[in-house]
């Protein structure tokens, strides 16, 4: 059986493995003594470098390629590593019998390396001589065969050095070949075969007359390997092309897509591709009649809305980014409230939207469901990042309103602090003012004039990050206080509420006694020593540093001053039932006393009825 | 005390100065001015110097803390006395302190006694909460035994009532 080397250098496909070989009789020769199997259908490649005189060289590639091509064929089920050895002991016996067969072939032998690729994962090379297999991989060329000539062995041995093996005369004189004897010893190496991987397999011919960096070039240009196996010989003949060049390129399958991948290229134009449905669903769910789109046409509604998301999704499941749908969903909202928008429309237009793009999703699904569950993900992220830029908002504007609120309350009690007395204003006596503590009304203004300004903020920032660190990893309390602290001292408003509701969370659950409260006060002086030393490492001016310890100071007091209320407000009910436990008391003896008084009462009516019954003489003398 | 160096010396004579200031000495007449416990503290945590960052209890803050409590005030109101000192010194120091550093000085002793003042008062009340906890468990005991002489008394008052019922009959 013979098998024809593809020489027009045609790519052959499988499996996602493509492979291209070429071969040149070269400048000099006049016949081409190499030989090459190329069969993609076993996975069998081979290049063959024949030798010996008048004709025989090759005789001897031709006889050894049909002998290893032919035993691969009939031997199926074998393990791919014996059974390219075997092959290729096969090929040597073919060769031997053939020379010894004709006496014109006497003496004639080939090289051989050969490559069987097994599951598109893995490669088995075999060689003997001095035609060489490579690996390509990240770009890094390395040899997988090693030379079988006498002075490679030599130097194996320790008998050559490298510098004199170069220059040996003999380094050309081969140890090993097909068919110099029945026998002989086959190299076999495995290797992992990565995707994107390229191989080689080529006769001295290439590498004898190009560098191996001009090799690892044009094998890593990316280009196809037909063109790569042609661009080789072409590099072999403008070196010299003194002898046969045959290569054979063998480049593994790239790597499967990744799911990303799939979504930021055909997962991206599938939706791209369905705009024109998207845009239709949304009119049909209403998108035009939308208080916000009020005023505009339907197409431009649609164009200005719908089609600025359609766009926003593409660009995102392009990118794998979601910020397309953030500035989406910022500048819809955000250009709505400004026009003092409600929230209810808003609503409705995102989930119009949101429906719109799942009716979409669900179509590409019926269409492709791998693609379609990939879109599906890709798709609910982007709408997940739009109510996240939504709920941001919200936040920011419930912020707003929240300070607002806080001022109206400030201003109000400010009024009320000013107003006259009730009394004065009323005649009903029946109205009794309630007591108000000092330090517990949360409108109570620092004595904190111009507020904090921002260097300030940044120092008290700097000493309380610097007190934290310097704070024992067990020490939550304190670590609570000095968050706190920097809380109520950045508090630009100057009001007291915030050290009242952060006194309230360090309170927490305690016993009202010494052991639940004293320690609450200890973390209470240790933060306050903490922040005093650390406000001297910052770098800042004295001024700024000044500043900072006196907002931190203020901020540290009111705490103080609130927790202490705290405690003064747990401990007031400890007094109260005392004085009703007391006024049972007084009620009780007085009780007793009554009923004292009725007995002896009672004991004066009995004896005075005894009395009654003695005789005159003895009346009187009765004792009660 | 006793180590007190000059500098020191004219630095507290300076702080002193803001007494009336701070106290509002003129609107009390010859009575002590409300909060003049805490001046005094502030002065005393002034003469320790160095360890003014120490944590501890003064004694002499305690005992007239202790002592305004026993003539009858809140905590509330000593409290209240204590922001209205704090605030005050706050406000003299940024007008009398031309030096930042001397401000934080006196900035730092105010909070410690801001706290100091804050310890003492929760511990006096704390303390009044365990003394009325036990009051009121001294008068629950004697509410029992009382209850125990009314229904003896009880006893007592239906028995002479049927014995005076029976001899006028």
């Amino acid at each position: 059986m013979t098998t024809q080397p593809p020489l027009d250098g045609r790519t052959v496909s499988t499996g996602g493995l493509r492979v291209a070989g070429d071969s040149h009789v070269g400048k000099v020769r006049t016949t081409n003594e190499d030989a090459m199997v190329v069969e993609p259908e076993r996975n069998l490649y081979a290049v063959f470098d024949g030798m010996g005189g008048a004709n025989a060289g090759d005789v001897a590639s031709q006889t050894a390629r049909d002998a290893i091509s032919s035993y691969v064929a009939h031997r199926r089920g074998m393990d791919p590593k014996s059974l390219l050895e075997q092959a290729l002991q096969h090929g040597c016996h073919a060769v031997f019998s053939a020379s010894q067969a004709n006496r014109d072939h006497a003496g004639m032998g080939t090289t051989a390396v050969a490559c069987m690729i097994v599951d598109n994962t893995r490669a088995i090379v075999a060689h003997v001589g001095d035609s060489r297999a490579y690996l390509l991989r990240n770009g890094r060329l390395q040899a997988l065969t090693r030379d079988h000539t006498i002075v490679e062995e030599l130097v194996d041995k320790g008998l050559l050095s490298l510098d004199e093996a170069e220059r040996h005369p003999y380094k050309n004189v081969l140890s090993r070949n097909l068919g110099a004897r029945p026998e002989t010893r086959v190299d076999v190496v495995e290797i992992e075969l990565r995707p994107g991987d390229r191989m080689l397999l080529c006769s001295d011919g290439l590498y004898g007359y190009a560098s191996a960096e001009a090799i690892q070039y044009l094998l890593g240009s990316g280009d196809a390997p037909e063109h790569v196996a042609r661009d080789l010989i072409e590099l072999a003949l403008r070196g010299g092309g003194g002898d046969n060049v045959s290569a054979i390129v063998i480049e593994a399958p790239p790597a499967p897509p990744t799911s990303t991948q799939v979504v930021r290229t055909s997962g991206a134009l599938a939706w791209w591709q369905r705009r024109q449905r998207f845009l239709q669903i949304a009119r049909e769910r209403g998108l035009t009649r939308n208080p916000i789109v009020r005023g505009l046409d339907a197409e431009e509604a649609l164009d200005l809305v719908a089609l600025s998301l359609c766009q926003a999704i593409f660009h995102d499941l392009e990118k794998s980014t979601g910020v397309n749908v953030w500035t989406f969903a910022q500048n819809l909202a955000g250009g709505w409230f400004e026009r003092g928008g409600e929230w209810a429309p808003l609503r409705g237009m995102i989930d119009i939207l949101g429906m719109s793009a799942r009716s979409v999703v669900d179509e590409i699904r019926a269409a492709d469901p791998p693609l379609g569950f990939l879109i599906d993900v890709a798709v609910s992220r982007a709408l997940v990042v739009a109510e996240l830029a939504l709920g941001g908002l919200l936040a920011e504007r419930l912020r707003h309103i929240d300070g607002e609120l806080i001022a109206l309350h400030g201003a109000m009690q400010e009024t009320i602090d000013v107003l006259p007395p009730l009394e004065e204003t009323t005649n009903s006596g029946e109205f009794v003012e309630q007591q108000t503590i000092p330090f517990m009304r949360p409108d109570r203004v620092m004595t904190n004039p111009g507020g904090v300004s921002p260097e300030t903020i940044s120092a008290i920032e700097k000493v309380l990050t610097i007190a934290r660190a310097r704070t024992p990893p067990r020490a939550e309390a304190v670590k609570q206080i000095l968050t706190a602290l920097q809380a109520i001292s950045s508090d630009d408003g100057g009001h007291f509420s915030s050290a009242v509701l952060a006194a309230r969370e360090i309170y927490g659950v305690r016993t009202v006694d010494d052991s639940g409260i004293m320690p609450l006060f200890d973390a209470l002086d240790q933060a306050r020593i903490m922040t005093a030393s650390s406000v001297h490492q910052i770098s800042a001016t004295d001024v700024v540093k000044a500043k900072a310890l006196r907002a931190i100071s203020f901020a540290h007091q009111r705490l103080v001053s609130a927790v202490t209320g705290l405690v003064l407000e747990a401990v007031s009910p400890f007094a109260d039932r005392l004085r009703d436990a007391q006024a049972l008391t007084v009620q009780l003896r007085d009780q007793v006393s009554g009923t004292e008084r009725k007995r002896a009462d009672l004991e004066k009516k009995f004896a005075e009825t005894i009395d009654q019954s003695l005789p005159w003489e003895k009346r009187g003398e009765t004792e009660w | 005390m006793g180590d007190m160096t000059e500098d020191s010396a004219e630095f507290i004579d300076r702080v002193r100065v803001l007494r009336d200031e701070v106290l509002a000495t003129a609107e009390h007449g010859d009575r002590d001015p409300p909060g003049a416990e805490v001046f005094e503290a502030l002065l005393r945590a002034l003469q320790i110097g160095g360890d003014s960052l120490a944590s501890g209890l003064d004694l002499g803050l305690h005992d007239a803390v202790t002592r305004r409590l026993a003539w009858g005030d809140s905590e509330e109101v000593l409290l209240a006395d204590a922001e209205m000192v704090f605030d005050r010194i706050m406000t003299a120091t940024e007008r009398a302190f031309r030096e930042p550093a001397d401000r934080m000085v006196i900035v730092e002793a105010a909070t410690q006694v801001a706290v100091t003042v804050a310890r003492v008062v929760s511990l006096a009340a704390v303390q009044r909460a365990a003394r009325d906890r036990a009051a009121r468990l001294r008068e629950e005991m004697a509410q029992r035994q009382l209850k125990d002489v009314i229904g003896k008394q009880r006893a007592s008052l239906m028995r002479l009532e049927y014995e005076t019922r029976t001899d006028q009959e």
